[in-house]
């Protein structure tokens, strides 16, 4: 097989007011898999859409075989063989359109016939998610799929067209651990079988030396580092050169008091029996975890807690008191918050500033007979803002400007404003850096530290290990195990999260 | 057991609904011929039926293809009427053969679409309000153009000139009689759905439509579909006028306005026929012979021609129901 590489050389790009790149000199070659990591908004998406024809207006060349070659648009970086998985799903999918039609888009637009020969494309779709083990009905419409299976078809998209250099932006983001090692060993067949290079995009450094040959770091738009990865090669290694600065690793638990029960769930179900029989208690001052796999119901469980799902039995009691929430309002009465997990999508209005969304769940603090006193609105933003160190240009700034963890501070901010005592978060850190993690972190060991009854959703083993006092352990939409975390360890919790049955003592 | 019985109930309930406008519109038959029997079920009431749906069906196909990347046409009536009075006009008043008054209807509807596209692919201007600008434009230049009376026989030029004609030959009033009407209409579908089924641009506009972002990711030229889908709907809304014309043997002031509402019903009706979840040709046909049959139906039945309005909206709003409830939450 013949090797090829892609390059850019002295590529910068510029939007305005900020330098997302410049002067970057990149380079992969096929049969390997190259990671690109850094903070966010270190220029790792950037440099992956000028790679892919999504950034026109790159300044600088982009090199095939040392060949300067011009990809200002998508369909020129396909012609060359450069594939992309963008981190959001949705935004490269067709909901109306079926498995196959999906994987089969690629083809559609650059070889097709005038002619749709619907049988031919649901044979090869077929063929080739049998080939990457990928159990997706052809004819199902993708918006009716989860985010791991959506995350599926774009990769079997991706492989099924001309695939030389395969970018992956954030892969794993979306996905359960069973998921993600099953991407990985697809990713390192590819590797053997076909001449292709891919590039992992990801904030999880533990899977990048897990899976990558090298990796190349990025910080403030320039290449800071590219370095092959070793037996030796440590975590700690990689964030630090991320950060420009080193970083412990762990996040300490900090001590709250712990005082009575403040949220009872007694046989909750509801969201299409995605959630099942499930009870829980929460305590003032006390973090409680919500593990398990993706799918296992941990987002369903959080949004019927908050009524934005149907509950169809059981009781939620909020200081002995039943609740009786239909909608989501309901619950913000009652004093519950939900930072919820789709950020952009159900989190802060991306189109509004950070004023407005710091105020949207406490406007009535700031009415005067329905009135709104954008004074006081201004004076509540620019206090969460240096309380909770939001990096903005200004409380003005429109939020889809911030960078994720920004956005993720602002989405925390509008519920601290609205003085709850119940917060449920899901799957808090999900697309936020290392430092930005660890701010996260901090803001929530503080809501309940003054008192706060805390409910915290991920997938992440290691955060609810190192963030709350008691985890229970979701699959599929039952809770297998109430466990005290600092009794407990990620085996432990592994074990209940795929199913396991209670371990007799 | 019980898991695999609400997995049972849950797809034939999906089936019903999925089905739902063609089920009402088999009950509809079913009803007004268990009513009212051969005077409902003849031959020649079939094909009223089917004449009364032909020129909303035609509309429907031009609103489908607009609909089908996630455009909206407000105004393509108004623009009907134009392409209305350009054909009768070029026929009586300049004496042009009925073939040619064809072309230059849709030759001019074509012209005219270009405004609409310059608002809203070069200007940006939401879809919605720039057709409904384009209304009153599209209005005011029609009526401009034929002196703000109607075009019809006998009738002079705004100019005070004689008319090059002054009857209307036999083929062109054939064009709005059963049965050419009715085999124009199901050519403009068939034409449309495998335009948008079965061609790659008709599944690039369907993808423009579903996600804009991934159809232009994806290496779609989604101004130039949109623009395409625009003189497709431009052509549609020619035949649509020319029909009307045809049918009313003259070309009055306004004369396709009034069919805007019923065939968007039509689009909205058909959009889940068959779980296509998407404007389609097929589910337009469907919707709009429902509410064909419906207004043949209750005027059999006697309806007073004033409830006719109410009872119509109703059914449409039962079906659209099926087609919109029970999808996913929220």
């Amino acid at each position: 097989m013949e090797r090829i590489t892609l390059g850019t050389s002295k590529v910068s790009i510029e939007f305005p007011g900020v330098k997302a790149l410049s002067d970057v000199d990149f380079e992969v070659t096929t049969g390997e898999i190259r990671a690109l990591v850094g903070a966010n908004g270190a220029g790792k998406s950037t440099l992956m859409k000028a790679l892919s024809g999504a950034n026109p207006g790159y300044t600088g060349e982009i090199r095939l075989n040392g060949q300067p070659i011009e990809i200002r648009t998508p369909l020129a970086a396909k012609r060359r063989g450069i594939q992309i998985v963008y981190q959001e799903v949705d935004t490269a999918l067709i909901p109306t359109f079926t498995v196959g039609e999906n994987v089969m888009l690629n083809e559609t637009i650059m070889y097709g016939k005038q002619l749709m020969n619907w049988r031919e494309l649901y044979r090869q779709a077929r063929a080739v998610l049998d080939r990457l083990h990928i159990n997706v009905n052809v004819k199902t419409l993708v918006q009716n799929l989860s985010l791991a299976e959506k995350q599926m078809v774009l990769i079997a998209r991706a492989i099924q067209s001309k695939c030389n250099f395969l970018l992956l932006d954030e892969p794993t983001a979306p996905l359960s651990d069973a998921e993600t090692s099953e991407l990985f060993a697809l990713v390192r067949h590819l590797r053997e079988t076909e001449n292709i290079a891919i590039v992992f995009v990801s904030h999880r450094i533990n899977e990048v030396i897990q899976i990558c040959d090298s990796y190349t770091v990025m910080r403030n738009g320039e290449i800071v580092d590219t370095t092959p990865i070793t037996p030796e090669t440590t975590t700690s290694e990689i964030v630090e050169k991320m950060l420009g600065r080193s970083i412990s690793e762990s996040f300490p638990k900090e001590e709250t008091i712990i005082g009575e029960t403040v949220l009872e769930v007694e046989n909750l179900s509801g969201a299409d029996g995605k959630v099942d029989n499930v009870s829980l208690t929460v305590r003032s001052g006390e973090i409680i975890g919500i593990a398990g796999l993706v799918g296992a119901g941990k987002s369903e469980l959080c949004k019927t807690l908050f009524g934005a799902y149907r509950k169809t039995g059981g009781s939620i009691k909020l200081h002995g008191k039943e609740l009786r929430m239909r909608i989501p309002s309901h619950a913000v009465k009652n004093g519950l918050a939900l930072v919820p997990e789709e950020r952009r999508k159900e989190g802060v209005m991306v189109n509004e500033n950070v004023a407005f969304n710091l105020s949207a769940a406490s406007l009535d603090k700031h009415t005067v007979a329905s009135f709104v006193n954008r004074g006081s609105i201004n004076a509540n933003a620019r206090q969460f803002v240096s309380d909770l160190d939001i990096v903005t240009p200004g409380i003005f700034q429109v939020v889809k400007n911030l960078s994720g963890g920004n956005q993720q501070k602002v989405s925390v901010g509008k519920w601290l404003a609205a003085d709850c005592s119940v917060y449920i978060f899901d799957e808090p850190t999900k697309g936020v850096d290392v430092g930005a993690k660890r701010e996260v972190f901090h803001l929530i060991n503080d809501i309940a530290k003054r008192g706060n009854a805390v409910i915290y959703a991920s997938c992440e083993n290691s955060e609810i290990l190192s963030i709350t006092d008691r985890v229970y352990v979701m699959y599929d939409g039952q809770v297998m195990a109430e466990l005290v975390t600092k009794d407990t360890n990620e085996d432990e919790i592994m074990h209940y999260a795929v199913g396991g049955k209670h371990v007799p003592d | 057991m019980t898991a695999l019985s609400t997995n049972r109930r849950k797809k034939a309930v999906h089936f019903l609904l999925d089905w739902a406008a063609v089920i009402t519109l088999l009950l509809c038959f079913v009803i007004f011929t268990l009513l009212k029997g051969k005077s409902f079920m003849s031959e020649n009431n079939m094909i009223n039926i089917l004449r009364a749906m032909s020129i909303t069906t035609v509309f429907g196909i031009a609103a489908t293809v607009t609909m089908s990347t996630d455009g909206f046409d407000m105004s393509m009536c108004t623009l009907a009427s134009c392409s209305a009075y350009v054909f009768v006009s070029m026929y009586l008043w300049n004496g042009m053969s009925l073939g040619m008054s064809i072309v230059m209807s849709i030759l001019v509807t074509l012209v005219m679409y270009q405004l609409t596209m310059f608002l809203i692919l070069v200007t940006r201007i939401p879809d919605m309000l720039a057709t409904a600008a384009l209304m009153f434009v599209h209005q005011g230049l029609g009526q401009w153009y034929i002196g703000g009376g109607a075009v019809s026989t006998g009738m002079r030029l705004p100019n005070g000139n004689p008319p090059a004609r002054t009857t209307l030959s036999p083929q062109f009033s054939a064009i709005g009689r059963a049965p050419l009407i009715i085999i124009i209409t199901l050519v403009c579908v068939l034409l449309a759905y495998i335009f948008l089924e079965h061609t790659k641009y008709g599944r690039y506009m369907y993808a423009i439509g579903g996600n804009r972002e991934a159809a232009r990711l994806s290496g779609i030229n989604v101004k130039g579909y949109r623009y395409l889908a625009g003189l497709i709907t431009a052509v549609f809304i020619a035949v649509g006028g020319i029909l009307v014309a045809s049918r009313t043997s003259s070309a009055q002031v306004m004369n396709s306005d009034g069919y805007l509402m019923q065939s968007l019903a039509a689009v909205f009706v058909g959009r889940s026929v068959g779980g296509a979840e998407r404007p389609n040709a097929i589910g337009t046909l469907v919707g709009a012979l429902l509410v064909s049959t419906l207004e043949n139906g209750l005027t059999i039945m006697a309806v007073p021609y004033y409830m006719l309005p109410a009872v119509k909206g109703g059914v449409l709003a039962l079906a659209l129901i099926a087609a919109y409830a029970g999808k996913k939450e929220q």
